[in-house]
């Protein structure tokens, strides 16, 4: 009990006392992951329109595929991933393993299918009377899709939330093929794992808290405006 | 607005034509029209049964859908993506439920216009008069979820006329409205169709409101337009027996209610011809007379059935099987009554192909529909 309690007081000292290493983490975590999450939504939603609006062979297939991807474990993408980037692999020629870029690159296969799967989920819920009526409007493809993403906006907020907690929280992948490295590649889950490892407890869950109060956060803001939807629909 | 003037000027150039127009899914015609025409400032109903083909003809006609055939808008053929975007962008259309959009009533009247890029100030002027033109002017600042049904469908008629349209299609706009709604919201719509230029396409699959609404009305059956033409006379001579038996076997009958301080409510068909009707409202209206209400003498009868308060001399024009009774029809100068009789009644009185008759009716019998008065085209 006594460990857990000296942790938790050094971890607060820590948190206010500016200490840069967590700070430096922290940013990093948010870089790599922000930017996964900006490539994957600016992707996924439109490809998530896609498969929604389209009709073609093997659409059943697909979206098997992308709620498989859904449910794929970190460690495997990050194996994945590690395979196209390792110097003999595919990618080798860019030398991006054991770089950030690595990291983003990983987080953003990650959240893909999250992205797709959850946006085509919300466009597969709208009447398909609305969408005829949109249509019946005079909006061309682009501004219809546009008319829809505003009709499910608030799914779609949650669906950038949901790949966020996916990304933000994730350890596999970004330590494989990141190799959390002490102040390059380390990023908060990491840290975690290798500061509790080595026993420095209060490091640990002082970037325990700041893990938790980012995904806290992101739910907070989520139910917010969820909330927001019902009391003004 | 200038367009009802040129509209007035030259009635006969179609705003929308439809040649050959055939809707084609799995080697199946879901909805054709060899030659439909839609006028500036004239109703022209699609009238039919479920499953008739009528909406799917109405989305073909407004670029909902692709078709094969010629689809002439103004004189262009709309062949192409661009060239059915484009028409939906002159056009617009209201559905049977309303499918508002998930921000105020103003924005959802504001909608069409600014998808046709027009500046934020002008589209919110072009709304407040769309607004104020269906008398919803103070929902504005409503969200669609707390409209009632009558007024979100007047919401989504106002987005759809904000945007000027050469063609209004309305896809059976009063169908999930109660009757006293649907009554207030015809009475406008024909006060606006009488103050604008745009053709209007309506689809239902009732009659009485086909009457109503209707300058002329296609009857469609599997796909196809079976009938065309001004609306009482497609009413007047089904020529399938399956449109006669939609319409059922009533005669219709056109004229103006005036009511009285002291006596029946009369009809009156002109040329001299005045029939006592059921109460209405004065004014112009359609009526119909169920043929089983009519009955038929050939003699005047005596004056004991006091009740019968119409009588109309004629001749026989014609009797023909309906189940185990005979339809029979009277001509009585410029109209043609229907009388339902049993085959002894018709034996018994003596008639004949061309013998003299006398329809007679109770007043109750004639049902008159208030019809908006048409402006001379």
């Amino acid at each position: 009990m006594q460990v857990l309690w000296d942790g938790f007081v050094e971890a607060l000292r820590l948190l206010f006392g500016g200490d840069a290493e967590i700070y430096q983490i922290t940013l990093r975590s948010l870089w790599v992951s922000g930017l996964a999450l900006l490539v994957a939504v600016a992707a996924g939603v439109p490809l998530g329109g896609l498969v929604a609006m389209r009709e073609f062979r093997g659409r059943r297939l697909t979206v098997a595929a992308i709620n498989t991807g859904m449910a794929a474990p970190p460690v495997v993408v990050g194996l994945l991933v590690a395979l196209f980037l390792t110097r003999n692999g595919p990618l080798g020629e860019f030398r991006l393993l054991y770089t950030t870029w690595a990291m983003v690159i990983a987080q953003v296969v990650i959240a893909l299918p999250v992205v797709i799967g959850l946006s085509l989920a919300a466009l597969q819920q709208l009447e398909p009377g609305l969408r005829q009526q949109i249509t019946a409007l005079g909006a061309g493809r682009l501004q219809g899709f546009v008319l829809q993403l505003r009709e499910i906006r608030v799914a779609l907020l949650a669906t950038v939330m949901a790949a966020f907690g996916a990304v933000i929280s994730e350890v596999g992948a970004v330590m494989m093929v990141g190799g959390n490295i002490r102040g390059q590649t380390q990023v908060l889950t990491g840290a975690i794992v290798q500061e509790t490892r080595i026993g420095r407890f209060a490091v640990a869950i002082a970037l325990a808290i700041i893990l938790m109060l980012l995904a806290f956060g992101a739910n907070l803001t989520l139910t917010l405006i969820q909330q927001q939807g019902r009391r003004r629909p | 607005m200038s367009g009802v003037a040129a509209a007035r000027a030259a009635p006969s150039a179609p705003v929308l034509e439809a040649r050959g127009l055939e809707v084609v899914r799995g080697g199946r015609t879901l909805a054709a029209a060899d030659d439909l025409a839609l006028l500036a400032g004239r109703v022209h109903v699609l009238l039919g049964a479920n499953g008739a083909g009528k909406s799917t003809l109405l989305k073909a006609l407004n670029g909902l859908e692709a078709s094969s055939g010629e689809l002439l808008f103004e004189g262009g053929a709309v062949a192409t993506a661009a060239a059915r975007l484009a028409l939906r962008r002159r056009t617009a259309a209201v559905f049977q439920r309303a499918y508002l959009l998930n921000t105020s009533v103003r924005g959802n009247v504001e909608s069409g216009l600014r998808l046709r890029r027009v500046p934020r100030a002008a589209a919110r002027e072009r709304a407040a008069a769309a607004l104020e033109l269906l008398g919803i002017a103070h929902l504005s600042d409503r969200k669609p979820t707390r409209l009632s049904g009558g007024e979100a469908q007047r919401v989504s008629i106002a987005r759809a006329l904000a945007v000027d349209p050469a063609v209004l299609f309305l896809d059976e706009p009063l169908a999930s409205l109660d009757p006293p709604t649907s009554r207030a919201l015809t009475a406008d719509l024909l006060r606006i169709f009488g103050e604008s230029a745009m053709a209007v396409v309506w689809v239902t699959h009732d009659r009485d409101e086909a009457l109503v609404v209707g300058d002329t009305v296609s009857f469609l059956e599997a796909g196809r337009i079976v009938q065309s033409g001004a609306a009482l006379d497609v009413f007047s001579h089904p020529v399938s027996t399956s449109f006669a038996g939609f319409l059922g076997l009533d005669t219709y009958l056109q004229g103006v209610v005036v009511s009285q301080a002291d006596g029946p409510t009369l009809l009156d068909l002109g040329d001299g011809v005045v029939l006592a009707c059921g109460e209405a409202r004065d004014g112009p209206a359609v009526a119909c007379l169920p043929p089983e209400d009519v009955v038929l003498f050939s003699t005047p009868p005596a004056k004991h059935s006091a009740s019968l308060r119409n009588l109309l001399p004629g001749k026989v024009k014609a009797a023909r099987p309906a189940g185990r009774l005979l339809h029979v029809t009277i001509e009585a100068g410029r109209l043609e009554v229907a009388a339902l009789v049993t085959r002894a009644a018709y034996d018994d009185l003596g008639l004949a192909i061309g013998s003299t008759a006398y329809a007679a009716f109770k007043a109750a019998a004639v049902h008159p529909i208030p019809r908006h008065d048409r402006r001379p085209l």
